[in-house]
């Protein structure tokens, strides 16, 4: 309704209401247009509509009621007399209609202009605000595509710097790899299984082999060439193990062009790939020369000291044994001469004479004891670690020692804690040790005044896992100095001292995996200590001798 | 002064002791035996004629010991030390501390008692000495001291003239002084005056 009221007095509409009508357009476009548009096409020129009502009045004019009734009657027409005056009146309306007309037709014509204006106008307007608003809409979109660039940019930045860094590192890591692998002693290397050979030797290869790298890449078998031939084919198993496993660990020795051989310690280990296939083998290779005969010569060493300590202790006991057994030798030979003296006098008195040779009898029974101890000490089980009773070895030391103990007043407390703990160690050496230890105990003591010599040996569990021997003396003590060497080879604060004994009893106790150390006593003197580990198995102690 | 010589067996080792006791009665000679060197310092028999045969080593006090202290007590009765194996060290010591002699274990029964029979020969000698050297001293101590100014100035060779200028006396007293000497002294020639004065001297 609105519509059309808007269409036939567009006047009344030209104002804002017009506005958001023609606004409202935008919501309702359709069917308003289409009532506009078909207004206007309804729109006929006024003189068109004067000229058919005159041509009109004309016709009536002209045939008028008679001529009806004779085209009725089919009669022939008479022209009426009326005719002037009817054209004088027919064109005089006819005028009046088209001033009416074309006052009517410029008014609609108005209209439709200022509809048309405000139409304009309103899609102007409606533009202008689309405009605005597609501009602030841009805007936006600019500004949040600023802000998405600049977020873009910065997120680029940062990947960029990250980038830098990982470059920096790993140009870096690539630099270290590179001095690693060139400076490193070991020499690093890479096996590739498809491709069958050496795809990186680091360069410490050549100086260590002492053969070129590209007579490796160029030959697969370089590298066994210049394995020892004695270690070739285990190093092959080995070789053909690795390609199964990945894993390779082998000491072997190479022959350098030059004729020198060096031990190597090679390790490698697998290398997978995201299938966890084993497609590399990257390993370390060591040239531990200097080590393996370091532990030839320890090993030797350690032979040779048991053998020495074995021998020394031969020596020792033997000495001690010898003068043992010319104890009863001296009184069988003055025994008997004895009786051979009585019998070349004539006084010979049956009775005499059988006592005295019962006495040579019990004698020589008495040396043959000391032999037979003698031989069984030295004939017992060669370097082998055996459940040991300390307290029992610690005895029969002192009971062969006793001639020196002898030598000067010493008193001799044996503290021996009952029962021991068996320790696991070998029997010979560490009867050495203690002997060693009780004569450098009575050696400090020889300028002690007669009647302060102690001598003091102890015996306790020192923890759990070990057991502790003290050898204590009243001697002249150790000064700062001579206890820093004291276990030096060679070292000896005594005249006429070798100064061997000690190194040897610490190498020994070493060797049984036990500790040996020295430390002054509060009053006077020194105190030697040594630690043995306990024998595991006390089920069963002492093997059979 | 009169008991016979005593040979004075020391060893620790009870067979020993016995043995060596055995061998040197059975070749007349008189034994006794001590089981250590302080038993045998606190008895009588320290001061007995005789010798020693003394083992070297031996608990507590050993062999050297006693020797020491022997020496400083003033006994210079000859000690024959038994030596084990390997005891040369201290045979030497011993040697060089006055020992008469050292004899190793085991040994021959002769040569022991050989050398038992020497060291005994030496303690008598020494006795004797001592005894004439003890007399000696006794009748030297009777002697003036112008007595003995002459005595020395005699002994020394010099002439009586000499003598009465030295000491600014006259000859004839220098004569009388002599005569005096030799009577006290019991001395019937010059000879016996000079060895007399070498004993006492020694001592």
């Amino acid at each position: 309704m609105t519509d059309s009221k808007s269409a036939s007095c567009p006047e009344r509409d030209r104002d804002g209401r017009s506005t958001t009508t023609v606004a409202s357009t935008g919501d309702h476009a359709g069917p308003t247009g289409f009532r506009l548009e078909s207004l206007r096409r309804f729109y006929v020129h006024p003189a068109a509509i004067s000229l058919l009502y005159v041509g009109g009045g004309l016709l009536w004019l002209l045939a008028g009621d008679p001529l009806l009734a004779a085209w009725l009657a089919d009669g022939a027409p008479a022209l009426p007399s009326h005719l002037p005056r009817g054209l004088l009146v027919l064109a005089a309306s006819g005028g009046l209609l088209y001033g009416l007309l074309s006052m009517q037709a410029n008014a609609m014509r108005r209209a439709f202009q200022a509809r048309d204006i405000a139409r304009d106008r309103a899609a102007r307007q409606r533009t202008e605000d689309r405009l605005r608003q597609v501009r602030s809409e841009l805007e936006a979109r600019a500004q949040e595509r600023t802000a998405e660039l600049l977020a873009i940019n910065r997120t680029l930045e940062q990947q960029n710097a990250a980038r830098m860094q990982v470059e920096f590192a790993l140009r870096d890591s690539e630099e270290r790899f590179r001095q690693l692998t060139e400076h490193l002693r070991e020499v690093f290397w890479v096996y590739g299984l498809a491709e069958e050979r050496i795809l990186y030797i680091s360069p410490t290869y050549e100086e260590i082999w002492g053969r070129p790298i590209h007579a490796l890449h160029e030959r697969a078998l370089d590298w066994l060439e210049a394995v020892h031939p004695d270690d070739r084919s285990r190093l092959q198993t080995a070789h053909a193990n690795k390609l199964e496993s990945g894993f390779f660990n082998e000491e072997y020795r190479i022959v350098r062009p030059d004729g020198a051989v060096r031990w190597i310690w090679d390790r490698g280990f697998p290398i997978r790939d995201d299938g966890n296939h084993i497609y590399r083998i990257a390993g370390l290779a060591e040239d531990i020369t200097t080590r393996k005969l370091a532990e030839d010569q320890l090993r030797r060493q350690q032979v040779e000291l048991a053998k020495m300590a074995r021998l020394s202790l031969a020596v020792e006991l033997a000495s001690n044994m010898a003068h043992e057994l010319n104890q009863p030798l001296a009184a069988i030979v003055a025994y008997t001469q004895a009786c051979v003296a009585l019998l070349h006098q004539d006084q010979t008195d049956p009775r005499v004479l059988t006592g005295t040779l019962e006495e040579v009898v019990q004698q020589a029974m008495r040396a043959g004891g000391i032999i037979r101890h003698l031989r069984d000490l030295v004939r017992k089980h060669p370097t082998t670690q055996t459940a040991l009773d300390l307290n029992t070895l610690i005895r029969s030391v002192v009971h062969y020692a006793q001639s020196e103990l002898r030598q000067i007043d010493t008193a001799l407390n044996l503290e021996l804690t009952e029962p021991l703990p068996a320790v696991l160690a070998d029997d010979i050496q560490i009867q050495l040790v203690v002997l060693y230890l009780l004569r450098n105990a009575l050696e400090a003591m020889q300028q002690t005044e007669i009647g302060a010599r102690e001598l003091t040996v102890r015996t306790a569990p020192a923890d759990a896992s070990t057991v502790r021997v003290t050898i204590s003396d009243t001697g002249h003590g150790l000064v700062a100095e001579a206890a820093e060497h004291l276990f030096q080879p060679f070292f000896s604060t005594k005249p006429g001292g070798m100064g061997l004994s000690l190194s040897v009893s610490r190498s020994i106790i070493e060797s049984q995996n036990g500790r040996l150390w020295a430390t002054p006593n509060p009053d006077r003197g020194t105190s030697f200590h040594f630690t043995l580990p306990r024998h595991t198995n006390p089920g069963s102690p002492f093997p059979p001798a | 002064m009169n008991a016979p010589p005593t040979v004075f067996v020391i060893d620790d080792d009870q067979a020993v002791r016995d043995a060596v006791g055995l061998l040197l009665q059975t070749a007349g000679l008189v034994v006794e035996t001590f089981p250590s060197a302080a038993v045998f310092l606190e008895s009588t028999a320290v001061r007995r004629p005789g010798c020693l045969v003394l083992d070297v080593r031996m608990p507590g006090m050993s062999g050297l010991d006693l020797q020491r202290q022997l020496q400083q007590q003033g006994y210079r009765t000859p000690i024959i030390f038994m030596t084990g194996h390997g005891d040369v060290p201290m045979a030497i010591r011993a040697m060089k501390a006055g020992a008469f002699d050292f004899i190793e274990k085991p040994f021959q029964g002769e040569a022991l008692l050989a050398r038992v029979r020497e060291a005994l020969q030496l303690d008598a000698l020494e006795r004797r000495r001592q005894i004439r050297r003890a007399a000696a001293a006794e009748r030297m101590a009777l002697l003036s001291p112008r007595e003995r100014e002459v005595l020395e100035r005699v002994a020394a060779g010099q002439y009586n003239k000499v003598i009465a200028a030295e000491l600014g006396i006259s000859l004839s007293t220098v004569e009388i002084h002599r005569k005096r000497v030799m009577e006290k002294l019991q001395a019937g020639s010059l000879s016996d005056l000079i060895r007399m004065l070498a004993l006492c001297d020694e001592g």
